[in-house]
This record gives structure tokens, C-alpha cells and sequence, in this order.
């Protein structure tokens, strides 16, 4: 399992590629969408991206600020995902 | 519209003040537009049944009179049938001519449900078109928190059974590409009532639709003239109740009227009742402190801020939609 410095630069990645900026414009604590780093769309697409590439699901209940507001937050999401989901293998 | 100074911030603030006076205003620009700058001889309107198409009408009745006014029904094979129903009523009020225009077979000539269908058993693999209705809806948390809407894909069974999912992008996109199709064929088709009989085409988007951007580019964002584009929607009703559209019209909730499944345009896309809709676009426009408008709504300062947020962000992300083309 990929540890939480891991997620984080995972996700980092797809941000840079995805928005169009540079590294120096977003760190872990940035507001993505306060801050107008990401949009709508940005914002499935990461949904999409966390589920195509940690095999986790995404409800509705989900979709707090506190998941994703930011990369640190989003890496957090995922790996409590991850989590509860090998917990429930186990 | 231009609103009356009024010195405070109250639920009245967007009450017409002389109703009359801004029916006459409309119907008169409407007039001299149609017939001076477009210079076409009467109006095509694509008429649903729904209140905007309804205002929209009885203006173009008032400024050029009911002979010179053509009502389209545009229905296909989702539309709900009390939509066919209040437009014949609306015609029957105001005594225009009608024709009954069912786009179902051109939707499926195109693709259409087909492609619509496609993207939703990637979702839903038990799903089929005969069995389910779909619909698709914005998540309503997210009004309360700086993050954009998430669409979500609901399917429901013969036993009134639902699943809902959010929608991955892909399938989000070929949805909603799919499903303009019908205000795209629907506004071909206006265009073809109106070029045959050499009329304008009357759009009938109000001021949310058309600043927010709940509209399709190039289907029924596009009109030759857009009469009630200024208006709020409380403003619309006011009309319609001065104007003497039916009461059934009036009554209805507003639907979006696209999907298989049954669905309020506040669900689909605005998030919040009209009313409220109304207030806090006027307190955005206007600058309106938040902790104003948060006074009258019983909402916190904090979550004012919010949906402010999230209205310029609704604003900025449709920009495209009500931009020209970018012409070299």
C-alpha cells in the first residue's frame, strides 16, 4: 500500500498536469478550489482520477470540503479509503 | 431590468413596482424590435408549457397581436405530457396558432437516446430504457462549501426504485452532449417555422438561465431576441399573474424536462428555491453585504460568502456559453 507522502505527490502530479500551473503556484495546503486552482470539471476529474487509481468509491456523502479542498486533504481521503477498505478484506 | 433605488434590502426589493408600465415597456421595445431592427413581420415561439415560454407569449401577443404570433410544441419521448397540455391551454388563452412539432424520431435518427443510453449502462449495467428512467442532478452540498457542483446519475425502477452514482466525467460529458441534442434540433426547428414564414425567433431564457448559464449553446441560448432575459424569476410571475397567463402554468413547478425521470429545475440545477435564487443574485449583484442578505434568508454571514462563491464561480465557468464566436 502506498503511504500517505506517496498519495500526496500522486495526486500533486495529476493536479499540475490537469491545470495547467506551475509547482511553485500549489503546495499540500494550497485551497484548490478557494484559490481557483481548480474548477467543476477539475473537480471530477479528480474524483475520477482518486477512484481509477486507488480503487476506492466516492459517494455523496462524501464530497465535503474537508476531503478535498486540498492535496494534503484529498491524500488524507484516500488513505482512510484505503483503510476501511482493506479493513473490511481482513 | 434596472431596479428601483429602494433604501434597504428587503424581501420586496424585487417587486415591479408598476407592472403595467414594464409589460407596456417590453411589448413596445418588442414591437419596434421585430418589426424595425430585425425586420421580420411576426414571432416564432417555442412554447412548453412551463412559465417563461408562457410570459415570453403573452408579451409577443401584447406587442404584435395574436394573428401575427406562430407557438411551437417541440415535445419527444421524455417529455412530460402536462407540458403539451398547458402549452394548448397557453394557446387557447391567447388565441394563437400552434403546430405540433414531435422531435422524437429526428433524436433517434441523430442518436440521441442512443448515446445517452450508452454512457449510462457504463454506469448502470443493469440499466435499459424501458425498464428505468434517468435523471441528473447536482449534489446539493456543495452550496454550503467552497467546492464546485458534482453531478450525480439517478436511475429508477418500474418499482419507483433508485440508485444514484456520482457521474464520472466521461460519462457526465456524453450525457449531457447527448441530451442537448434536443434544444439543438428544438431550436433548428424554430428557426425553420420562422425562415418560412420570414418571423423572428423569440428566446425565452430568464435572468438566472441566462447568467448562470442553464442554458445550450446554440439550442435554446439561441434566438433572434430575448425579451425576458432581465428579469429574476419572481419578476416572471409577477408578470405572468398581470398578464393573465393560466393558473396551472403559474402553479407548475419549473422542470427541466429533459430526462426520462422527473425533475425540478432546483434540483437539476439552481439548488435553492426561486425566491431565495432571486435575492441572493440581486444581493451578488448589487453588493449586497453578506450579513444583509444572511439577516433576511436566516442564513450565517459565513454561508452567504459560500454561495456567493459559488454563484461567480457558476458565472465564470459558463462564460463560454454567452461568449460570440471568437472571430479573426
Amino acid at each position: 500500500m502506498e503511504n500517505t507522502l506517496q498519495i500526496q505527490e500522486k495526486i500533486k502530479q495529476f493536479i499540475l498536469k490537469t491545470s495547467y500551473i506551475s509547482a511553485d503556484q500549489v503546495n499540500n495546503h494550497t485551497l484548490l478550489f478557494q484559490e481557483g486552482i481548480m474548477d467543476s470539471m477539475g473537480f471530477i476529474s479528480i474524483i475520477d482520477f482518486i477512484e481509477d487509481n486507488f480503487s476506492i468509491t466516492t459517494t455523496s456523502n462524501d464530497l465535503l470540503e474537508s476531503n478535498f479542498e486540498s492535496i494534503n486533504a484529498i491524500a488524507n481521503f484516500v488513505s482512510l479509503k484505503i483503510s476501511v477498505s482493506e479493513n473490511c478484506f481482513t | 431590468m434596472k431596479q428601483e433605488s429602494k433604501n434597504s434590502f428587503s424581501k420586496d426589493i424585487l417587486n415591479i413596482e408598476n407592472i403595467q408600465l414594464e409589460a407596456e415597456r417590453i411589448s413596445g421595445k418588442l414591437k419596434n424590435d421585430i418589426l424595425g431592427v430585425l425586420k421580420r413581420k411576426g414571432a416564432v415561439i417555442g412554447i412548453s408549457g412551463g412559465i417563461d415560454s408562457s410570459v415570453t407569449l403573452a408579451l409577443a401577443v401584447r406587442a404584435l397581436g395574436a394573428e401575427k404570433i406562430l407557438g411551437i410544441m417541440l415535445p419527444e419521448k421524455d417529455s412530460s405530457l402536462e407540458s403539451k397540455e398547458f402549452a394548448l391551454k397557453l394557446a387557447d388563452k391567447f388565441k394563437i396558432k400552434t403546430i405540433d412539432e414531435n422531435i422524437t424520431d429526428a433524436l433517434i435518427g441523430i442518436g440521441c437516446y442512443r448515446r445517452r443510453d450508452e454512457a449510462v449502462s457504463s454506469v448502470f449495467p443493469e440499466y435499459n430504457p424501458y425498464d428505468f428512467k434517468m435523471k441528473i442532478g447536482i449534489n446539493q452540498s456543495g452550496l454550503n462549501q467552497f467546492l464546485p457542483p458534482v453531478f450525480s446519475l439517478t436511475i429508477i425502477d418500474k418499482k419507483g426504485i433508485s440508485k444514484s452514482k456520482i457521474l464520472p466525467i466521461r460519462e457526465y460529458l456524453q450525457i449531457v452532449a447527448a441530451s442537448n441534442f434536443k434544444q439543438r434540433f428544438r431550436m433548428s426547428m424554430l428557426y425553420y417555422h420562422s425562415e418560412r414564414m420570414h418571423y423572428a425567433m423569440i428566446g425565452t431564457p430568464n435572468k438566472h438561465e441566462v447568467e448562470q448559464g442553464f442554458f445550450v449553446k446554440n439550442g435554446d441560448g439561441g434566438a433572434d431576441i430575448m425579451p425576458i432575459a432581465h428579469l429574476y424569476k419572481s419578476q416572471v410571475y409577477q408578470l405572468a399573474e398581470y398578464l393573465g397567463v393560466p393558473q396551472e402554468i403559474i402553479k407548475r413547478t419549473p422542470t427541466s424536462d429533459t430526462y426520462s425521470a422527473e425533475q425540478s429545475q432546483e434540483e437539476f440545477f439552481f439548488q435553492m428555491p426561486y425566491q431565495e435564487m432571486d435575492l441572493m443574485w440581486y444581493g451578488l449583484e448589487n453588493k449586497i453585504p453578506p450579513d444583509e442578505v444572511g439577516k433576511l434568508l436566516a442564513k450565517t454571514t459565513e454561508e452567504i460568502d459560500m454561495i456567493y462563491n459559488n454563484l461567480r464561480r457558476k458565472q465564470k465557468t459558463t462564460e463560454y456559453l454567452r461568449m460570440a464566436p471568437i472571430k479573426y
